[in-house]
């Protein structure tokens, strides 16, 4: 059994924004919660850091690396969003990464960007009630962007791609999943008919989803077929959503936080993670899902602090508040016993028992084609990269209470 | 200074104001539907604790709670109901009753917990007995049933 490789990339641990590998996960592109987007080659078992993105100039909210075009779009609090290419300086011949501003044309952050699977096209959400969808225009040498507006109502916090470069998912903070229509004419081809809907004209709206207790929908994903929806919302639920004549909607409630991020690794099967700081898998089908365990084992020893893990776990019924952090607040309260901070070491003073020691932010595919992921990346604030095998999943019993319950299904 | 200007209802100039009643499901029922419903449920709730089915009581008057606008005279009743039984459960018994409750009548009852707290001495509200139950429900529906509570929009 191979532990989950866990890498720290700089000295300071900073938070990480976004994350992206490239095509033979090589190199990744990240941002430490900065203006700046950093490129790290692998070498062995450590990261370098080889080459910085400096354009935005504010936060930079997301990354992702197009595999096969090998061209990265990020995008930013600053309302922009660059297409970054390799070409040679003329200089030196070195390959740099050249930048190329898309006209947005919003008003407020971009929160989220996703390359489309034919990489002709990407979607960028944002806070201004709309999502750009950008495609390159030869005639002007600039990428355009058309918005998808209505019915929009607050805040778009992720989009991703359906497998036909045509339809688009998207969650957003009025508390909806939708599947959209991305069609733009001088790039795609009419697509067929699919679950989804059998006419697609731009900004067809194919599906539309609450969430089950009203939370802002954090993330949504198209399963590898495209024929399935999930999405996860701060009412710390999941659910998976069939569409079509007979529309099932399957609603996982969870006992532990609500989650931030989720990554399909094959058509029954995906990975979410949020501010419980751990991966949890779900598996399920048409005929029903359920929370099948976590890829974050309680009782591997990790990092040489499993003496401290082992003497904390397992005895409070709220999981993860029975921290070090926790532990000595309730002593100050109720024994009056202060812990001067930092006599003890810092780091052991507040670890948690998962190998993220914050909230994942990002949960993606690292490894294996589409509907066959064999290992997935995971980076949040903490500032850790984690590389998890899909396949280690521990039961659920062991972590606590963090049991996921079928809710009723909403037909 | 004149500071009337910070009364005025600026949202009715914005044409894409987002209405409370676009954030969530409305009942379908009635408000004196509603009501009705409720004074029914009050009446098998006494039955139930007569007889010492608590659970069965509990579970009764969390099914359908009201929500929503137009209903406060119902929502008061129920939450009246509501606390009658916590006050008549044995601190011993909550965890077996609050176990056996479904999820989604857990996330209701953790409503009317976080309702009572928010009242204090309203009726005979009582913050150690909602305390009490509280720590119970959260060891048998953990946090998600708290984060649940505190975003659902529809308030009981």
């Amino acid at each position: 059994m191979a532990p989950p490789e866990l890498y720290a990339l700089g000295q300071n641990p900073t938070a990480i924004s976004s994350h992206a590998f490239n095509a033979n996960r090589t190199e990744v592109a990240v941002s430490l919660n900065s203006n700046d987007a950093t490129i790290w080659e692998r070498q062995g078992h450590e990261w370098k850091q080889t080459e910085t993105l400096a354009e935005h100039d504010k936060l930079i909210t997301s990354i992702d690396w197009a595999p096969n075009s090998n061209r990265i779009v990020t995008c930013a609090q600053d309302r922009n969003a660059y297409v970054w290419q390799q070409s040679p300086d003329p200089q030196t011949g070195r390959m740099i990464w050249k930048p190329t501003l898309v006209l947005l044309r919003i008003n407020r952050a971009a929160t989220h960007v996703r390359w489309s699977p034919n990489e002709d096209k990407f979607a960028v959400a944002s806070g201004a009630r709309a999502i750009a969808i950008c495609s390159f225009d030869p005639e002007g040498d600039w990428w355009v962007s058309r918005l998808l507006k209505k019915p929009i109502r607050s805040t778009v916090l992720s989009v991703d791609w359906h497998p036909n470069n045509v339809l688009l998912a998207a969650g957003s903070a009025d508390m909806k999943a939708r599947v959209f229509s991305a069609y733009i004419k001088d790039v795609d081809k009419r697509p067929g008919p699919c679950v989804w809907g059998d006419k697609f004209p731009f900004n067809t709206i194919c599906a539309e989803y609450t969430s089950h207790a009203g939370g802002w929908v954090h993330s949504v994903g198209f399963s590898p077929s495209g024929d399935v929806l999930a999405f996860a919302s701060h009412d710390s639920s999941v659910s998976i959503a069939y569409p079509g004549a007979d529309s099932i909607v399957y609603t996982i409630k969870l006992t532990s936080l609500p989650l931030l991020t989720l990554a399909w690794t094959s058509e029954n099967s995906l990975i979410a993670a949020g501010h419980d700081c751990q991966p949890l898998v779900f598996s399920g089908s048409h005929d029903g899902w359920e929370l099948s365990g976590t890829l974050d084992d309680p009782n591997a020893n990790k990092t040489g602090s499993g003496a401290a893990r082992a003497g904390l776990g397992g005895a409070s019924p709220v999981g993860r508040l029975n921290s070090a952090a926790f532990n000595t607040f309730r002593n100050a309260d109720s024994r009056g016993i202060s812990n001067v901070p930092g006599s003890s070491g810092p780091s052991a003073e507040s670890e948690l028992f998962t190998v993220h020691q914050n909230t994942i932010t990002s949960v993606r595919a690292y490894e294996g084609a589409p509907g066959d992921v064999a290992r997935v990346s995971t980076s949040g604030v903490d500032g850790k990269l984690v590389v998890w095998d899909v396949a280690q999943v521990s039961p659920i019993s062991v972590t606590s209470n963090i049991v996921g319950r079928l809710a009723g299904v909403r037909i | 200074m004149d500071g009337s200007f910070r009364k005025i209802d600026i949202d009715q100039y914005d044409e894409d104001v987002l209405l409370e009643s676009e954030l969530y499901e409305p009942d379908s029922r009635d408000p004196a539907q509603v009501l009705s419903d409720a004074k029914q449920k009050a009446a098998t709730v006494r039955q139930s604790l007569a007889r010492g089915d608590t659970a069965g009581a509990l579970a009764a008057v969390l099914d359908g709670a009201p929500y929503g606008p137009n209903v406060e005279e119902a929502k008061n009743l129920n939450l009246q109901t509501v606390v009658s039984i916590l006050n008549s459960t044995k601190a011993t018994e909550i965890l077996n009753i609050v176990r056996v409750l479904s999820p989604d009548a857990q996330d209701t009852l953790m409503k009317y917990l976080y309702k009572g707290m928010a009242l204090p001495g309203w009726g005979d509200v009582s913050g150690s007995v909602l305390l009490g139950w509280h720590e119970k429900l959260t060891e048998a529906a953990g946090t998600g049933c708290i984060v649940r509570a505190m975003t659902d929009r529809r308030l009981v």
